[in-house]
């Protein structure tokens, strides 16, 4: 189980967080069995431009792809992006700002000077310029990504270890001379993860949004079929102009839940994390 | 006395700072066409365009790339400080030259839609945050979680589908048919309305964020106690505080707004910034986009330094603990 679910309250956070988590659940589902749910083969094609009808539920593209297959199969990549890019900004931002917390010094002075240094280059020119020198892969996409976002969890966790780190749990587990990588392990992270994941949860939503904008300059991988490269084709190939709604508004729709289930999640441990510190 | 002088400290601690991150963006900018598989002439100068051999040797004498890594970088700062950002064989000019012809319209309609987003921003925030507990206000928290968590160019896409050419309300490309004011604001009502909607939701739940966490302070109480009205609370105590985290968390979001804007540029094809990044990542410009990149770094971080420059002017508390 996720951590922390338990306290899931719904008499205090209503029914949305449930709903969130039924959105994520579904899109996972169709994310891990793709072939079971589409209704076609993945690289079957019809008649280019088709409405839809019975057949074709959401009708079929320029190339004449079903568009139902094309939206099932691109929800494994988008939500790979998002994860991945997510966990890995997750793990720098996480080690990066327990370090910086926990030791202080120079070694936060320097990582803080690093931190606030990153965080003015602008992310998207910059994930931009990269890719039209790169041509991304996945992977490669994944890790700008990840690379790009983590300062803000960074921020976020230093203030939080610090203002823990004196806290007497930790000052007694330093007397009694534990190493400082089981006290930050058994001790810090426990305590900090309330911290870290709605920033998780937001970074997922940033990176998704990000491989949606790159995908529409026609900057992420061209084999891969994103939610974001279907818009992307709508858009080039006369799906806007012909207003076909089945095309591009299924695209966007799942782009606009997915981020909004993942940001709500977020937001709801924000707003925990805000009560317990005013109590 | 002390006050400004430990402010100014502050801002020159910044400005250390803006200066290294500008210096990793040059880098970053000059490493990457040069540690790029592929000939390195072809990749600063775009690829896509036919160039003798002879033209190619000229380039890579003039652009020393036969000399060593520290002996191009310092070649590469003076050319930068000349404001030479190269030659787009695409676009036969300068690129310092299509940019200053471009930038101007980009910052005129994001300055439009910042100007308005932020005032619409904060007072709905503040007004939500306020009163929290009403249905207003947590229909306009919804709707600006929508709006901000919606990638704007598909903001965008929809509202052309809608108004361009389903209601045909608005023309669907440029800056303007005649060059005439009333033509201009045509053409640009559209997506400045955009801009400032995905701004103003963005502001909206920041300012209502931390409208709320001021509102349970002891002052506002202080103040209610001695009789002054609920509104005036709101405007006169509590909005001025919460203004200040604002300006920091807007200044740092500029970034992110910037490309935003870049995006919706492409979609209604003005000829901006955003547009000129589109058609040089088509074209493989890279003289173009490189050039770009540069302008919007610079852009940001001047947004940030008056920010500073204003959170130290509004907040007296940076002035004596910097």
């Amino acid at each position: 189980m996720i951590p922390g679910l338990s306290n899931l309250n719904f008499r205090r956070h209503g029914y949305v967080p449930l709903l969130c988590i039924i959105v994520l659940t579904l899109l996972l589902i169709i994310a891990l069995f793709p072939e079971q749910i589409a209704p076609y083969a993945q690289n079957k094609r019809f008649l280019p431009y088709m409405d839809p009808d019975n057949a074709h539920l959401l009708g079929t593209d320029d190339m004449g792809y079903d568009i139902l297959t094309l939206l099932v199969y691109a929800t494994r990549i988008s939500l790979t992006i998002g994860f991945f890019a997510g966990g890995l900004s997750l793990l720098i931002g996480t080690a990066t700002g327990i370090l910086s917390g926990y030791l202080r010094g120079w070694v936060d002075d320097m990582i803080m000077g690093i931190t606030d240094i990153t965080l003015i280059i602008p992310k998207i020119p910059a994930i931009i310029l990269i890719a039209a020198y790169v041509r991304p892969g996945i992977w490669i996409l994944i890790l700008v990504l990840g690379l790009l976002s983590w300062e803000t969890t960074a921020r976020v966790v230093r203030a939080k270890t610090m203002q823990i780190s004196n806290a007497g749990f930790i000052m007694s587990a330093r007397c009694l001379g534990f190493p400082s990588r089981s006290i930050i392990i058994q001790e810090i992270i426990p305590v900090i993860y309330p911290v870290i994941l709605p920033k998780f949860m937001l970074t997922i939503a940033g990176a998704m949004i990000s491989e949606a904008s790159l995908s529409f300059l026609g900057l992420s991988d061209p084999m891969m079929e994103s939610w974001g490269k279907m818009i992307s084709d709508a858009f080039t190939h006369g799906g806007f102009i012909r207003e076909m709604w089945w095309w591009f508004l299924p695209p966007t729709l799942c782009i606009c839940i997915s981020v909004l289930a993942v940001t709500r999640l977020g937001m709801m441990y924000e707003t925990d994390e805000q009560e317990i510190v005013s109590e | 006395m002390r006050p400004f002088l430990q402010g100014s400290i502050f801002l020159f601690r910044k400005l250390i700072r803006y200066s290294c991150s500008f210096g990793i963006i040059v880098l970053l900018v000059f490493l990457l066409p040069r540690m790029m598989p592929g000939d390195p002439v072809a990749n600063l100068v775009g690829e896509d365009i036919y160039l003798t051999d002879e033209t190619k040797e000229t380039l890579r004498a003039a652009l020393g790339l036969d000399s060593p890594l520290h002996e191009q970088f310092v070649l590469y700062s003076i050319h930068l400080l000349h404001l030479d950002l190269g030659y787009s064989y695409h676009m036969h000019g300068a690129v310092s030259d299509i940019l200053a012809d471009r930038a101007g319209w980009t910052l005129l309609y994001i300055g439009i839609s910042i100007i308005i987003g932020t005032c619409t921003g904060i007072y709905l925030g503040a007004r939500a945050g306020f009163e929290h507990e009403t249905w207003w206000s947590s229909l306009i928290s919804s709707l600006a979680l929508i709006i901000s968590s919606t990638p704007p160019y598909l903001l965008s896409l929809i509202a052309m589908v809608i108004f361009v050419y389903h209601l045909g309300w608005f023309p669907f490309k440029g800056f303007y048919d005649t060059f005439h004011i009333l033509s201009i604001i045509h053409h640009l009502t559209l997506p400045v309305l955009i801009l400032s909607v995905f701004y103003a939701a963005r502001n909206v739940l920041i300012m209502r964020g931390t409208v709320l966490s001021e509102k349970i302070q002891l002052y506002p109480l202080f103040a209610r106690s001695l009789g002054i009205p609920e509104r005036r609370i709101l405007i006169r105590h509590i909005r001025k505080n919460a203004i200040i985290p604002l300006i920091a968390l807007i200044a740092l979001d500029f970034g992110f707004l910037f490309s935003g804007a870049l995006f919706i540029e492409i979609v209604f094809s003005l000829n901006g910034m955003g547009s000129l990044m589109y058609d040089a990542i088509l074209n493989r410009d890279y003289p173009v986009l490189t050039g770009t990149f540069l302008v919007i770094a610079i852009f940001v971080i001047c947004a940030n330094f008056i920010a500073d420059i204003l959170s130290l002017a509004l907040d007296p508390r940076t002035r004596s603990h910097p």
